[in-house]
């Protein structure tokens, strides 16, 4: 069996909340050793959602929100307020390919280990900063979230139903998530130009600009056309039918896309041909576009009558477009990414069996990854500080009295 | 010189995920050889947006931007010699990127099994809406589809008042295939990275379903640990502490799910004596009470400009923003100062401005040297001069309809 890809390296990882983390979890499950730098002082914020306050209970442990975004880590604790913790957080940077960070603001700058200091600790250093509106620029001290980025970069406003008012996006960390999937990219292609010149660099990474960067089409058209688009809903510039409709069911919808003339022709033997599928408004891909209301309700008297999953069946075999809405718990059960093994079962000391979403890919040759359950505070204290730094029992004993370990 | 300049890509695909993956590696520096079908091209061309509204093969906004840095070819790879021309590209490759349906690429002989053993050092990353295996493997998708089989589409938008009569929606554009892109392109990485180990390439299996699905890991872990289920009706989801609030002049969109975000927001709203209640002064009750806070503030809000609000609440680090159009960002001071967004002169298309660089690489900056391809552009650049081919054969392979 191979080794992970990423086998080798490692990270010192300050990252925290959802986009930083989500980073190195990338990274993590595919080989690098990741050492999240945390403290009983400041511990991940996500330790702390649904777990009441920041009061150190063992629900810091606990939390699911923490779970998801940290499989495959390590943690060891270490007081940053201190000069004396910056300095043993440097022993371990000396000794990482990669730091990453995402703080609200130059954080690491203010501790002295900005990228120009840590140059100098080691001189091939990658280091990535993500925020929420890049490290230069009149907001670098500005705190985000990934909502305020998706409002300010225009996805709230091409969100929702046809023409409707602005719309915050249902899914509220999905750039989070696209933002730190460039990140991993870029830190994965920084680490390529390592190994081929030995030269490191810094990373900066704006969500708001990964953001506008996935609204190609919304951008073009204005910069080429001066239009401003707006909510367009399910439909599509181009494409009719192309919706979401009602099925039998409790809230079961089943989307449909047809993107030709034959996919139509298909789409109305699938359905058996009722009569207004030879109607004049239908003929061709121009008008089922223009007439595309009354062609949303017709589709929807035939959907009404089965289940998103019947539906789907029916139209997939005819070479349709078409995928049920799949509810939270009907993805969890679906028997495609059932039989794909898409879901893990972690076991986690105090969380007992989390099962949870793996990455989105399978490599042929390559082990599945590395989905050690995510790391409780300072569980890595003793491999960090004793194996990785060789430091002795007595020195870390002082350096706990000195509440730098903490 | 850029991060990947080393590599050397061919990329079969169409649409937006395939050429979203390469357009990820050539503005990074790959060599990118794009493979069209004579004629007609990448479906993309035939797209939009165009300018004016004018449907021109060279002139689509969606592929100018996805096909920057890229050579282009075009190839009838179903006819004999175009088959063998592509297995001689994918001989002297490091990665082949294509996102046709697994019976497909089966049929034309281009399965990984195959090209293995022709270049085993090949990383094949076939991008497809369900994967390589599964009862869905042949399945038909788009973004919409994809978007709704993935659980994505179903929470959006998060509160719906009548669900009878609001179906759930996909996101804006084309973000799903997008996602499958970026993701083909970390686990195309990946197994670059091995292949530096091993010298041995391998087969990427990415399915854009579990993409989109796995952009919903907490949700899905919610069900799986924690037994919720989610319903789409309003009130069902804490929004945790955001407002997306109406001022006199359009809107603004804020974020307090911390106390000292909440404390500061409360100054900035001028302490208002309702603030002052029980019921907002921890993060769990303000949770609980979130509505009641909701309508006070979105009261407030309509006596305010969208300026005054986030000025005010960004003086005092209060996650705050107008919500903005496309222009409206676009003409943003905030991305003007980071010199995002570039000029691209192309020979058809004109001097347009594209989308920049999302992220900044100190030592090999992202950057487009060369605008995205004509149909056939490099034909005589990658079939004689690397490949050997003569003019002649050019020829007679173009009568053939062959390239």
């Amino acid at each position: 069996m191979q080794k992970l890809p990423l086998e080798g390296i490692r990270i010192t990882d300050f990252c925290h909340v959802w986009a930083g983390p989500h980073v190195t979890q990338w990274l993590a499950v595919m080989g690098a050793e990741v050492i999240k730098i945390e403290s009983n002082l400041h511990p991940d914020l996500t330790r702390s959602f649904f777990a009441g306050d920041k009061t150190l209970t063992p629900g810091l442990n606990q939390s699911v929100d923490f779970a998801v975004l940290n499989y495959g880590k390590k943690c060891c604790t270490i007081n940053m307020t201190l000069p004396k913790g910056r300095e043993l957080a440097k022993e371990i940077m000396r000794v990482s390919d990669i730091v990453t960070e995402n703080f609200g603001g130059a954080v690491m700058d203010r501790w002295g280990l900005g990228y120009s200091d840590l140059q100098k600790l080691k001189p091939d250093i990658i280091m990535y900063s993500g925020s929420g509106f890049g490290r230069t620029g009149p907001y670098k001290e500005l705190p985000a979230y990934a909502p305020i980025v998706d409002a300010f970069a225009g996805l709230f406003s091409l969100n929702g139903c046809l023409g409707s008012e602005p719309c915050p996006f249902g899914v509220g960390g999905w750039t989070d998530l696209v933002a730190a999937q460039h990140g991993a990219f870029a830190i994965l292609a920084a680490l390529h130009h390592r190994s081929n010149t030995g030269e490191g660099q810094y990373i900066d990474l704006s969500m708001t600009e990964v953001a506008s960067s996935f609204l190609p089409d919304a951008i073009m058209d204005y910069t080429m056309n001066d239009r401003v688009q707006g909510a367009q809903g399910n439909r599509d510039n181009a494409m009719a039918p192309h919706g979401c409709y009602r099925c039998q069911g409790d809230d079961e919808w089943i989307a449909i896309a047809v993107s030709s003339d034959e996919e139509w022709k298909a789409f109305c033997d699938a359905i058996g041909n009722p009569e207004w599928t030879t109607d004049e408004r239908f003929r061709d891909g121009l008008n089922r576009w223009k007439n595309q209301e009354e062609l949303d309700r017709l589709i929807q008297e035939w959907t009404k009558t089965y289940s998103h999953h019947e539906a789907m069946e029916i139209l997939q075999r005819a070479g349709v477009m078409a995928g049920p809405s799949l509810k939270a718990e009907e993805v969890v059960q679906d028997s495609h990414l059932r039989e794909r093994e898409f879901f893990i079962d972690i076991e986690h000391p105090e969380m007992g069996t989390v099962r949870l979403a793996r990455l989105p890919w399978k490599l042929s040759d390559s082990p599945q990854g590395n989905y050690n359950h995510a790391p409780s505070l300072g569980e890595h204290n003793d491999y960090v500080f004793k194996e990785l730094l060789n430091m002795s029992d007595e020195k870390i004993a002082q350096l706990q009295e000195e509440q730098v370990i903490l | 010189m850029g991060a990947l300049s080393s590599l050397k890509v061919v990329e079969w695909s169409e649409f937006i995920s395939g050429p979203y993956c390469g357009k990820l590696l050539a503005d990074l520096g790959a060599e990118v050889i794009k493979v069209e079908k004579p004629g007609c091209g990448d479906k993309t061309r035939s797209y939009g947006p165009f300018p004016q509204d004018m449907p021109h093969q060279e002139k689509s906004g969606l592929f100018l931007y996805l096909n920057t840095n890229k050579l282009g070819v075009s190839l009838n790879i179903r006819s004999v010699t175009g088959a063998e021309i592509f297995k001689e590209l994918l001989t002297e490759s490091d990665i082949l990127i294509e996102n046709h349906s697994p019976h497909e690429v089966e049929e034309l002989g281009f399965d990984y099994e195959t090209l293995k053993k022709l270049n085993p050092r090949l990383v094949m990353a076939s991008i497809t809406p369900f994967g390589q295996t599964g009862p869905y493997r042949d399945y038909k998708a788009c973004n919409l589809t994809s978007f709704h089989a993935s659980g994505l589409a179903y929470l959006n938008p998060p509160e719906v008042d009548d669900i009878e009569q609001e179906p759930p929606l996909r996101g804006p554009a084309h973000q799903g295939d997008l996602a499958a892109g970026l993701n083909a392109a970390i686990a195309t990485m990946s197994a670059i990275f091995s292949c530096h180990a091993t010298g041995l390439g391998q087969h990427v299996d990415l399915s854009e379903q579990e993409v989109l699905a796995s952009m919903i890991r907490r949700n899905l872990a919610g069900v799986t640990y924690e037994g919720i289920t989610m319903t789409r009706v309003k009130g069902s989801q804490s929004r945790g502490g955001s407002v997306m609030g109406h001022c006199k002049d359009g809107y603004f969109f804020m974020l307090c799910n911390t106390d000292k975000f909440w404390a500061n927001w409360v100054e900035v709203m001028g302490n208002p004596d309702w603030a002052a209640s029980e019921l907002f002064q921890t993060t769990i009750s303000r949770r609980e009470n979130w509505d009641a806070a909701k309508m006070m503030i979105e009261e407030w809000a309509r006596e305010q400009t969208v300026d005054e609000i986030v000025r005010a609440a960004q003086a005092k680090r209060v996650p705050c923003t107008p919500v903005n159009t496309v222009r409206e960002s676009a003409n943003s001071e905030l991305l003007a100062d980071r010199n995002y967004f570039i000029e691209v002169h192309h020979k058809e298309a004109g001097k347009l401005t594209y989308p920049g660089a999302p992220y900044k690489l100190s030592k090999t900056p992202w950057h487009v040297e060369r605008s995205a391809p004509l149909l056939g552009e490099h034909n005589e650049e990658v079939f004689c001069r690397r490949l050997g081919y003569t003019r002649q054969d050019l020829l007679i392979m173009r009568a053939e309809g062959v390239v």
